[in-house]
């Protein structure tokens, strides 16, 4: 096991059972490598600027990563094998059933492409990033690149810095109207989608005479109805306890403090 | 500390409880608990630190933070300095209380604690000190029972929701909530994941990268899993009554505009006279100070403070400065009231 941290981390990695760890001593690993690249290219004075691109495309495409979600979108476009039955006309005793199938199809390919979207904004930002990056390690910058193996300090010095500019390039992007757009219309088809897959769920459990969350929100609401009801009773009665009784002094009040127990 | 003792010194605080301070269940309905907290100090109390304060939390997250451990809490701070302390957990809603509404934290549960307390000390009104979220409901519970409150403090606040720095707002504000909420309760996780895409590098990346390349003491890394399992420690959130808040005060921007209804009433921040306090952190990023300043031009009264403090929304609470500073203001501030 070597000096450096994340050479440590790696190697210790290795010995662990437990994986917690695994996304940022990978992250950690690759920007150690490509951070050591860039300050041994940039030291050359022919080669600096292409070692600033280089490096900023690295982390460009490393943190894309970072944006992706856990499930794949080719599953809810059209290659799908039901996506055939999207346009079909709705007929005979199943209608509502393929209605309801259609629609859910039809989120599912509106989550898809809001999902399309969204990435392409966090590429954008991305990119954004990269370039501000790449323009502050040039030699002028905070980087200024030397001969000789990088310190913990300096590779440490590169990753805030990397972070700065990304967390600033992802604040433009992210309050953009695009973004919110896109967003928005990510939220909204996925919710569409859940309600109308839930649907699909409920009729299923009423065929196998199973309850239903529709039957346990209507119950929920007369339960609630009627604890309203009683709590309102409740307090006209200590209203008029209360008008009946004269109030208690403060000190007759502290004094009961320490017997006060927990009231249900 | 080497790499194999920081990954065992980090699993080894998996545990960590947070919370540090003595306390009883004074009162509880449903899932709410009512704490008090034992008394830690013997100064004389000060004619207004006989007036108890009561902590309203938010709902989003568990208000555990505010006692986190004996060098990182408000709640210790307060009681060093002779207050009596109250603490509204509001625990954790489940699918039976998914219709559960503002009008019901606010009107029902929150009016429960207050007449709880009062008759307790036989007084006609309390302190009442909002936090974030707890801070809109405190207003509201203000605005509608003026008698019930002596003076009031919010505390990382939101008022104006329609703020240029405040990207949660604009994220939400074209999102059909109706639809997102369903008849269901509002996952802790997603809330969690929007929080985390506010500054995903810095949240999601950088903090665990700085500990990792650190040498935390054993403190430090005990206090990090603290901190880490109250912002992951989140409550779903009732549906009613998160889609209540999210359109009327995100979208609609309801309460600077005195239109937001709770109880059938009109929440009328110009009816609010008692004096007020505004504690602010000018780094938050997920209240941003602008949409907390805004309470200063809305309320009627004529008794108001604005305190700022260069810190972000959580270090307002557990940072190292608003110890020491952040009970002491807050005391001395209720104590000339």
């Amino acid at each position: 096991m070597g000096d450096d941290p994340w050479s440590q981390w790696k190697a210790f990695a290795a010995q662990t059972p437990h994986h917690a760890f695994t996304p940022f001593l990978d992250s950690a690993e690759c920007f150690a490598g490509a951070a050591r690249k860039y300050l041994e290219t940039a030291a050359h004075p022919q080669t600096t600027d292409e070692a600033a691109r280089t490096f900023s495309h690295f982390l460009r495409e490393q943190s894309m990563a970072f944006f992706q979600p856990p499930w794949s979108a080719d599953a809810t476009t059209g290659g799908a094998p039901w996506a055939a039955m999207l346009d079909a006309p709705a007929l005979g005793l199943t209608r509502e059933h393929q209605l309801r199938w259609q629609r859910t199809a039809d989120a599912a390919r509106r989550v898809a492409e809001a999902q399309r979207r969204l990435q392409c904004l966090w590429s954008d930002a991305l990119r954004d990033a990269a370039t501000a990056f790449a323009a502050r390690v040039a030699p002028s910058g905070i980087g200024t690149p030397r001969v000789g193996a990088p310190s913990v300090a300096t590779l440490h010095s590169l990753y805030d810095s990397w972070i700065d500019c990304a967390e600033e390039a992802y604040a433009g992007t992210a309050h953009s109207d695009s973004f919110c757009n896109a967003l928005a219309d990510f939220v909204n088809a996925s919710s569409q989608w859940r309600r109308e897959f839930a649907a699909s769920v409920e009729q299923w459990s009423k065929l196998t005479d199973l309850p239903t969350r529709s039957e346990l929100n209507s119950l929920t609401l007369r339960l609630k109805s009627v604890e309203e009801q009683l709590r309102a009773l409740r307090l006209q009665h200590e209203l008029r306890d209360a008008a009946s009784k004269p109030r208690p002094t403060a000190r007759a009040s502290r004094t009961r403090r320490a017997k006060r127990n927990p009231k249900s | 500390m080497t790499t194999a003792g920081l990954y065992a010194a980090l699993a080894a605080a998996n545990h960590c409880a947070a919370g540090c301070s003595q306390k009883d269940v004074v009162w509880q309905s449903g899932k709410l608990r009512l704490y008090r907290y034992r008394p830690t100090s013997q100064k004389s109390t000060h004619p207004s630190r006989a007036v108890p304060l009561l902590i309203v939390y938010a709902l989003v997250n568990r208000p555990y933070m505010m006692d986190l451990q004996e060098d990182r809490s408000l709640i210790r701070g307060l009681l060093a300095q002779g207050l009596d302390i109250y603490l509204i957990d509001w625990g954790y809603p489940d699918g039976a209380d998914r219709f559960t509404t503002l009008t019901d934290y606010i009107d029902g549960l929150l009016a429960g604690c207050v007449e709880h307390i009062l008759r307790t000390h036989g007084l006609d009104a309390l302190n009442m000190l909002g936090v974030c979220q707890g801070g809109v409901f405190s207003l509201c519970f203000t605005a509608l029972h003026p008698q019930r409150v002596r003076n009031l403090i919010t505390m990382v606040t939101p008022v104006d929701f329609h703020t240029p720095a405040d990207l949660l707002s604009k994220w939400v504000r074209k999102i059909d909530v109706a639809a997102w909420v369903g008849n269901g309760n509002v996952s802790g996780d997603a809330l969690n994941q929007l929080f985390l895409s506010l500054m995903p590098f810095r949240l999601a990346h950088q903090k665990y990268m700085d500990l990792f390349m650190g040498t935390p003491t054993r403190a430090q890394i005990e206090t990090f899993m603290r901190v880490e399992q109250w912002i992951f420690d989140s409550p779903d959130q009732a549906g009613a009554a998160f889609q209540e808040f999210v359109v009327r005060l995100y979208q609609e921007n309801s309460l600077v505009r005195h239109q937001l209804e709770i109880a059938g009433r009109k929440i009328d921040l110009r009816a609010l006279t008692l004096p007020v306090l505004s504690l602010i952190g000018s780094k938050d990023h997920l209240v941003p100070r602008d949409a907390s300043l805004a309470l200063e031009g809305l309320v009627g009264s004529k008794d108001y403070t604005t305190l700022e403090f260069a810190l972000g929304h959580i270090g307002m609470y557990i940072s190292a400065r608003a110890q020491h500073e952040v009970p002491a203001a807050i005391a001395r501030w209720l104590a000339t009231r």
